[in-house]
């Protein structure tokens, strides 16, 4: 706790400090400085980095052009997201049915993050460029050397390389995760769903709504709240099974595998690695055939029998055996196969942390008279325990979120029969990703997708946090020691 | 003798293991090789074999399966991908790993919260954002959505960096080297095994990805597919009666050479991923 705490006040000690010397910088600047402020390349011309100065003043051009005429269409609509809707109307001078000039809903939202991210980068961008500015000053007044351009574009690929190498890819992490995750945020406060689709309809604020319809506060909607839990349940039931079989299956895998008297380890790693080797949509599918209603694997249990006995014992009511759709047998089944997907994977991981054993404490052990037995069970084990434990969590929270498994073995076969649960377009053997993705691909229902998602994450949040709490415990006592 | 009665009972139980492993799998090479067009459910293994599915798949293109289209399509979208992701992980790698700047470490963290939303929420919007800007149902789109935020992968490149003796650079530094100098000619010619796999498992991405492929070519137009989508949609109810077989053969021609990359990758998957664990 105290740790983070230093963090958290070392944050906002920086963020102050950040405004503070910007305060000075303003307060204590000269002439050019202050000037800065209005244009940002006023700084940089008085002191000769003429360049520079050109350059920026471009920049602060093109963010007034873009605010001025982009931004400007859209910002002010923010607020209530749209007024004019989409309308034909008879133009009597060109005797045409002419649309009118409509608000797209999303469009507004759209472009209004984009320019209050652009404005939030601006600032910050004018901010540091005063600071700078100030600092150019005192640098002339203590005589020192001061940059030409070429030196200045020197540093990008010296101190400053870490610029250069970091501004693509954190544009790419902008603008196609940071900006899509903070619209979908938004879209959870919204109403925009099938009945509220631009352009031919808006869609508005509707503050809170979404989240008490999900989380079953909501009259006609009461639906929601109800698959919400099932399917929350099935997330984490799915989340923890599918975690501790495929990590106890792949280590046990791999201390088989790894035996020193099994032959052809190679050959049986490569035998097992096949199954993941092969893109999933490729294993999957025809394992979902595989065990279809109609499947292979049902006829062989007719011929032998074994439907006829299931039947008997009162376990199925059809002349099949439902392996992927009916409730309990699906969600069985999901989670054996998922096993076979799963297990070698985690044995390729464990033979990994197999092949760096402490080879020094093992050879002691031996010389001390251990049984191979002991050492097993006192050196190995509980290494291979160690080093994988962690990687649970991660594990843990890939599975909440693992789509594939489920969508490629349910999607198209698996009907619900529960009404209730059809109402909100869910299934019980959904994950709340797989009900969110169904709810945008063919429901266009995006406010309780988004809803959904923001749960997602503050699931996957949570979890994180509790474990990485528990690893930082864990580093403490090891100090101690 | 107890010891060899272990012995075979290891190995029998091994043998039992890897044949439920691989029944599946067998079952797809089997059905791909049998004469039967739809679902073969009364046996196992076909009663007539041919390669006239091969055939159909490779030279026989019509408006459903257009494998041959899919293939390329997958292929060049994945070059490009691996080309930027590969780019774009080695940069972040470096730039976490060799160079000490202020907001390193806030950076990292961000990178850690913003891995904890699904991707699939992002993805709908992404989806959004690239339908304003026209570039939805296009290869360019596709490729952007892989190799984008792809950046963020680049915790297996940098635990590799991390081991990267300090003293080789400083040298360098020491010889005047600039850091870009120091990136390009000291630390990547020792960073071979993280190029190579990098370079494969961001290959890999556009092979195995299955749902952004899906929401982003949903024009119906079969030759614009990649093979994931290509072959999923064999499968529908009114498809998979005439293209079920096909569905296996073009799984099997995927596969191969998917399946090699990987088997080369492997190795280094888990000097990476048991690497970072060590480390913490």
């Amino acid at each position: 706790m105290e740790k983070s705490k230093g963090k958290v006040s070392a944050f906002f000690s920086a963020v102050g400090n950040f405004f503070w010397d910007f305060g000075e910088a303003v307060s204590k600047g000269d002439l050019f400085v202050k000037l800065s402020l209005i244009w940002m390349g006023a700084g940089y011309f008085r002191r000769k980095q003429y360049v520079k100065s050109v350059l920026i003043t471009i920049f602060e051009v093109l963010v007034i052009l873009y605010s001025v005429l982009f931004a400007s269409q859209y910002v002010p609509k923010f607020g209530t997201l749209g007024t004019v809707k989409r309308e034909a109307v008879f133009n009597p001078a060109t005797m045409k049915n002419e649309i009118n000039d409509f608000d797209n809903s999303f469009m507004i939202l759209l472009f209004s993050l984009v320019s209050f991210v652009v404005w939030a980068i601006f600032l910050a961008m004018w901010i540091s460029n005063v600071k700078r500015a100030y600092e150019l000053q005192k640098m002339e007044a203590r005589g020192e050397h001061i940059n030409t351009f070429m030196e200045d574009v020197d540093t990008y690929r010296n101190e400053n390389f870490y610029k250069t190498l970091l501004a693509l890819p954190v544009t790419g992490v902008v603008v196609f995760t940071i900006v899509p995750l903070l619209l979908l945020i938004l879209v959870a406060f919204t109403n925009y769903d099938q009945q509220h689709m631009p352009p031919s309809e808006l869609f508005t604020w509707t503050g809170l709504t979404n989240f008490i319809n999900l989380f079953g506060g909501g009259g006609l909607t009461i639906t929601f709240g109800y698959a919400f839990v099932r399917v929350l349940i099935w997330t984490l039931v799915w989340a923890l099974f599918s975690t501790f079989t495929t990590y106890i299956g792949g280590i046990l895998l791999s201390f088989l595998i790894n035996h020193k008297r099994v032959k052809g380890k190679k050959l049986w790693r490569t035998l097992f690695m096949v199954t993941i080797a092969v893109p999933q949509f490729v294993s999957l599918l025809p394992v979902r055939n595989f065990f279809s209603d109609g499947g292979i694997v049902n006829t062989i249990c007719a011929n032998v029998g074994l439907t006829d006995f299931l039947r008997d014992a009162g376990l199925i009511s059809t002349s099949y055996i439902p392996f992927l759709s009916s409730p309990g047998w699906a969600h069985v089944m999901i989670i054996l196969i998922n096993i076979w997907v799963g297990v070698p994977y985690q044995m390729l991981i464990a033979t990994g942390v197999l092949m760096n054993l402490p080879a020094d404490q093992i050879e002691s052990a031996r010389i001390d008279g251990a049984t191979p037995t002991q050492i097993f069970r006192h050196i190995t084990m509980p290494y291979v325990l160690f080093i994988t434990g962690p990687a649970l969590v991660t594990d843990f929270v890939k599975n909440i979120n693992n789509f594939n498994v489920i969508y490629l073995l349910t999607q198209d076969v698996y009907t619900t029969t529960n009404q209730a649960l059809a109402n909100s377009q869910a299934k019980e053997v959904d994950l709340l990703v797989t009900w969110l993705f169904r709810l945008t691909q063919e429901y266009y229902n995006y406010k309780m997708a988004a809803v959904i998602g923001i749960v997602v994450f503050v699931l996957c949040a949570a979890f994180t946090l509790i474990a990485f709490n528990r690893m930082t415990k864990g580093d403490r006592e090891e100090v101690y020691q | 003798m107890k010891k060899k009665i272990g012995d075979v009972f290891r190995h029998l139980l091994l043998v039992f293991l890897a044949v439920v492993w691989l029944v599946p799998i067998v079952w797809l090479l089997a059905t791909s090789f049998s004469k039967y067009t739809g679902m073969n459910t009364s046996t196992f293994f076909p009663e007539e074999w041919g390669v006239a599915n091969y055939k159909n798949l490779l030279f026989g293109a019509d408006s459903v399966a257009q494998f041959p289209n899919w293939f390329w399509n997958t292929f060049v979208i994945a070059c490009f991908t691996c080309l930027i992701s590969t780019a774009f992980v080695l940069m972040v790698a470096y730039a976490t790993s060799c160079m000490r700047f202020k907001g390193r470490k806030a950076l990292m963290n961000i990178g850690v919260i913003i891995n904890l939303f699904p991707g699939v929420l992002a993805m709908i919007a992404v989806y959004f954002i690239l339908k304003s800007l026209n570039l939805t149902n296009s290869h360019i789109g596709l490729i952007l959505v892989y190799s984008a935020s792809s950046g963020l992968g680049y915790l297996i490149a940098k635990g590799f960096l991390d081991t990267v003796p300090v003293s080789l650079r400083e040298a360098a530094y020491l010889d005047g080297a600039s850091e870009a100098k120091v990136f390009f000619k000291v630390v990547m010619p020792m960073s071979k095994l993280i190029i190579v796999y990098t370079v494969i498992s961001s290959f890999l991405v556009p092979w195995m990805d299955f749902v952004y492929a899906k929401m982003m070519l949903n024009s119906g137009v079969a030759s614009q597919w990649t093979v994931a989508i290509g072959l999923y949609n064999m499968l529908e109810k009114s498809l998979i009666n005439t293209y079920f077989t096909q569905f296996c053969a073009g799984g099997v021609i995927v596969s191969i050479p998917i399946s090699i990359l990987f088997i080369i990758m492997q190795k280094f998957y888990v000097e990476g991923v048991t690497g970072g664990a060590v480390k913490g």
